[in-house]
Formats: C-alpha cells, structure tokens, sequence
C-alpha cells in the first residue's frame, strides 16, 4: 500500500475523532467536559483493537486498547443491533476510575458489522460518599459511585429507558448527567455516521485493508523507535506518599526490560494494594506505560493498537498497580498514573538520555465541591484540575503551569469558574522559585487562591506530592512540593486540611464542609530540573531573575551568579 | 473471569498472576495453572520464573 493514501486514511480517521471531540466538547453540559476536556474518542475494529484517536487525554488514549478489548468479551456481538450504544465504567473490567464512563456504538455498513464508535470522558458527578466523587477517604469502590458493567442505554436507536432511570437515580446532578451523557452519545453518533461512510465510499474491503496497513506501519515505526535503546534493564522507583487513610508511602517499582525492537515494562515489587483510594486498576497501568513510551518516541506515530504491539505489560495483581474488587481506584487515574509514567520515563532516562526529562509535578490537584444553588435550588457539583510544572528535558526548560502528562486538561478560565459557581477567584499566578534547578529548570507550578461568596459547600480533595517532591534528573534538582491551606472566615490563620479537620492526608480528603468567607489556597507541585546546576547558561539565570521566576537567593546560592 | 451460571453477575475475577489480566472464556485455552495460581500463558509462567532466580542471584 503507498504511503500516500495510507497517510490519507489516517488523517481522516484522527479527523473523525477529533470531530467527535469537538462535538462532545460543544454540546455538554459541566466544565469538566466544556473547559477541561477531560475526554478522547476514538474508533476500534469490532476486536477492539484501537484504528484512532483525538489527541485530547493521553490516560485515555492508553487506557482505550484494554477497555475494548474486555468489552468485547462480554457482549455478543452476534446480538449488536444498528443503533445500539453500550455503556460502560466497571474499573475491574478495564476501566480506568468509575468517573470514566465510555460509550460505545457498534457501526456497520450493509448489515457487517465493521466496527465501534468510541467516547470516553470523566463524568463529574458518579454517586458515592462525596459529591463530584473522589472521595479522598473512600476505602472500596462502593463509596466511589455507581458502577456500571457494560449495558446497553440504547437499543436499535431508542432509549432503554429503565437504564436511564436506574443510571440517573444514583446521582446528585441528574440533569447535568443526563446533558453529558447525551454529548458523549451525539460524538459517537458523529463517529458512527463518518466511519460507516468512509467505508461505503471506499468499499468495506478497502476500508479493511488501509485499517490493517496503518496498524502495522504504527507498529513498525514503533519497533524501529524501541530498537534506538540499548537493550538492557532498566529499573526506576518512586512513591505515592500516602493513601488518604494512613500515612504510609506506596511503592511503584518499575524495570523495563529492552530486547531488540520490543519492550516489557514489569511492575513487580510494587506495594500491595492500598487501602486508600490510589490504587490504579490494570486499565491504568496500561495506559500509564503507553503514555510513557508516547513520550519519549516521535510524537507522529499514529497512535492506534499497532503502536502499543511492541509493549507488554506486566502488573500483578492485589497491588497498587493493579487493583482487586472492592478495592477503592479512583485517585489512581489522575495520581498513580503520573506517578507510574514517570516512573517508567525515569528507567528509560539513561537509555534515552536526549528524550528523557524529569518528572512533571505529577498530580492534578483535584478540587471537587457541590452544593445546593441558592438561585434554583439544585444540586451543583465541579471538578477543577490545577496545572503543573512540567519537567526540565535535555534542550529546554520544563513548562510553566500546564495540565499534567496523563491530563492534557485545561482548568476552567477564571471567569467561567466565577460565573458558574459561588467562589471569588482572589489570585490566580505562577510561584516563583519552584521550578527544579537545573541545567534546563523545571517548569513552575501554579497558585489559586478562591472565597467562597455565598453557599454552604462540601469540598475534596485528590492530590499528592505535598511530603515527597517532584525529582529531578541526570543531576538535576527537585522541584517545588504541593501545598493546601484553608482560611476560615474571620480568621487570619492558614491551616492545612489535618489541622483544621483533622484529616489523616493532607491532600487526599472527603466532603470538608465550605461556608460563605471560607478561603482556600490550593498550590500545585512543579518540575523537577534536568542536568547540573554548574551547566545552566548564565544568560538564562538573568534572565530568569529579571522575569522573577527564580529569587534573587536561588540565583547566587544555587546557581552561583555573581551580582 | 467466572460469572453466575446466570450470567448476570461476576462471581470472581480471575486474573493472571503474573501479568494480572482477565482471563476470560476465550482466553481459558492458553492459561496455566501452577501452584494453585492461574497464569494467561507458559510465556507468563516462564517470565515469572525467570524474574524470580534473577531477584534471588542478584540478592546473593
Ligand atoms: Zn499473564
């Protein structure tokens, strides 16, 4: 097949997605979908295996092949009907949290089935102990929402109503779930109808073959990529500092080992699964391994299940990379994730000294809060992500205060977070200094300072890297911590989470209560640096002391500029 | 994964050992049970056998 149309073929296809995205984006109803993007789409052969995908959240982008290919082997696909759209969020059978809920729509063309129209995306409000769920303190999955196996909500075309019912009874937002269900069903409505007619125009044998072709040239530009590394094994470490219910760390141990043009990445010796809620399930320690190697491999291969052939993923099973029923995972998908990729980006820095960097800040400072609108009446909930710095990498500095690796999530704009919900944004900036020094510095995390104006709220939390810091690289430096302090009103002091409530985390809680004047500071971790200190140009610390990124004291005792 | 003769609920999830995926009906040919453990695969028996006298000659 020539590159020509190949390439055509999957421009198209990504098209399709990101169509779907977009659509998704525009009609639904919370900020985490029409702000942050907390989505992707994609579409998958009936095997599951992965054709494309809209570049919009890498954890799901990576958690996609394995959520498929479980889904697969619980439906009969003999059974599938035009116009079904089958639900599905179970974190035990490939999910990645119970927020993830995935839509899929079989679609066919002259009665074959050819495929599914896929859409993932983190609804914000499940259920469960706390509103806007993550619940910091959640110790099975019980607490953390609904859980739905794959069901189909419609059939042949129509509602199954009784599921709707079922889905939005158990649910502080209905009507907001009910808005976000049925934008993440228009996307792959879209995805169906564009998929079905790319493979009328060019005939289903077609369609076939150039699918086929794209997956095995994917795989082929991944194996050639693999095979730059030097083989061997390579090991890395790192923690979760605790797990919301006790002050224990979590290990994630890493080694990947590197043969010719293939890898493994073998989580043996991880730490047993926590009783906290960080634990990942096995879709995430998929997915945080392929958003690994995405990362340090050229950035235009086309990600479909041919590119992910090369890897092999082991995560044994009852540990804090792959979670057994009940176990509680819901922070696992935005904390344990960042922290498995880096891991696995850390093994592989000595082997990929030039694409390697430190660790981002690794945690998305999850701020979830619901109340009862004085207004209307009704229930509102909201997540908010906080950006991060970003690791300093072998050409350049790190980037200041961007949704983290596995997130890709912009936070909601100052004044859509203002007009939609009681809070007054009081300061909203980078923290100079925290970026990790460095030959080429860490990116510098971020500062949100917010009043509750008027309405009783509860307030969680899910974040991490408050103890231990985010680490730097090939001799560079660790970049600044987490932070998060509350201020009740009337009062001048700032308190942290354990000493206002006395809360075994600091950054992992459930359902503190909010009152009018409350004000909360949440501070997000930064990048860690890469290479010596003793290498950074001059030019660039004076540079970084006029735009007030670093201090004056950093500049002279940690990079030895002379006044 | 064994479901209630039902079909209507998961009465365990089984899963490999070493890998720790689902092993599914389709999936009942290729595994392997060892020590009263399940693996996917001989490749996963194999690799988990191998890890563990590299870890035991690397702690000598
Ligand atoms: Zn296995």
């Amino acid at each position: 097949m020539d590159m020509v149309s190949l390439n055509i073929a999957g421009g198209i296809l990504v098209s399709i997605c990101r169509d779907m995205g977009v659509t998704l984006m525009r009609t639904s109803y919370s900020t985490i979908f029409s702000e942050s993007l907390d989505f992707t789409c994609g579409l998958a052969l009936p095997s599951g295996e992965l054709v494309a995908t809209g570049d919009f959240c890498p954890s799901m982008i990576g958690g996609m092949p394995l959520l498929l290919r479980s889904c697969v082997q619980e439906i009969d696909l003999a059974e599938l009907e035009e116009g079904d759209v089958i639900l599905h969020n179970d974190p035990y059978r490939g999910g990645l949290h119970t927020p993830e809920h995935t839509f899929f729509k079989p679609v066919f063309v002259d009665g074959a089935l050819i495929g599914f129209s896929v859409a993932i995306g983190h609804i914000c409000e499940v259920g469960g102990m706390a509103p806007a769920g993550f619940a910091g303190e959640a110790t099975e999955v019980f607490h953390e929402g609904l859980r739905v196996p794959p069901v189909k909500i419609k059939r042949a075309g129509k509602d199954v109503d009784d599921v709707w019912r079922l889905l939005l009874a158990n649910v502080r937002t209905p009507r907001y779930n009910y808005g976000d269900f049925r934008a993440m069903i228009a996307a792959v409505d879209l995805g169906e109808r564009r998929m079905a007619d790319l493979a009328r125009k060019h005939g289903i044998e077609s369609f076939r073959e150039h699918v086929a072709a794209l997956m095995d040239y994917s795989e082929r530009r991944m194996r050639a990529e693999i095979a730059q590394i030097p083989d061997g094994r390579y090991t890395f470490e790192d923690y979760m500092e605790d797990d919301g219910i006790t002050a224990d760390a979590y290990k994630i141990r890493v080694e990947v080992v590197v043969e010719g043009d293939g890898l493994i990445v073998d989580y043996h010796g991880s730490s047993p699964q926590a009783r906290g809620p960080i634990n990942a399930t096995l879709g995430v320690a998929w997915g945080a391994a392929y958003n690994a190697i995405l990362q340090l491999t050229d950035a235009s291969i086309p990600k479909n299940s041919g590119c992910f052939r090369p890897i092999r993923v082991l995560a044994p099973p009852g540990t804090v990379v792959n979670v057994d029923f009940p176990g509680p995972s819901v922070g696992g998908n935005t904390e344990t994730h960042c922290r498995i990729a880096n891991t696995v980006m850390g093994a592989l820095a000595p082997g990929l000294r030039d694409r390697s960097a430190a660790t981002d800040g690794a945690s998305h400072s999850n701020f979830l809060f619901g109340g009862t609108d004085r207004r209307t009446g009704e229930f509102f909930c909201c997540y908010d992500l906080t950006p991060v710095g970003w690791g300093g990498r072998s050409f350049a500095d790190g980037n200041d205060a961007v949704g983290g690796i596995n997130g890709n999530c912009p936070h909601i704009p100052v004044e859509v977070f203002e007009f939609r919900y009681p809070w007054h944004v009081e300061e909203f900036r980078l923290v100079d200094g925290t970026g990790g020094p460095g030959q080429f510095r860490g990116g510098l995390s971020m500062s949100k300072t917010v009043r509750c104006t008027d309405t009783e709220m509860t307030f969680s939390y899910m974040s991490d890297r408050q103890k231990l810091s985010p680490w730097g690289i090939h001799g560079g430096q660790d970049g600044g911590r987490a932070e998060l302090f509350i201020k009740r009103a009337g009062s001048e002091d700032w308190l942290t989470i354990t000493q206002a409530f006395n809360k075994p985390s600091p950054s992992k809680f459930a359902n503190v209560p909010i009152h009018p004047g409350d004000t909360i500071r949440i501070t997000s971790p930064a990048g860690g640096g890469w290479g010596p200190v003793e290498k950074r140009d001059e030019a660039s610390v004076r540079e970084d002391l006029l735009d007030g990124f670093i201090t004056p004291e950093q500049a002279v005792e940690i990079y030895g500029l002379r006044p | 994964m064994k479901f209630a003769p039902n079909k209507l609920y998961v009465e365990s999830y089984v899963k490999c050992r070493n890998c720790g995926v689902l092993i599914y009906d389709a999936g009942r040919a290729d595994a392997v049970t060892k020590d009263d453990a399940i693996y996917c695969s001989e490749w996963c028996v194999d690799w988990e056998a191998d890890r563990d006298r590299r870890r035991a000659a690397a702690a000598e």
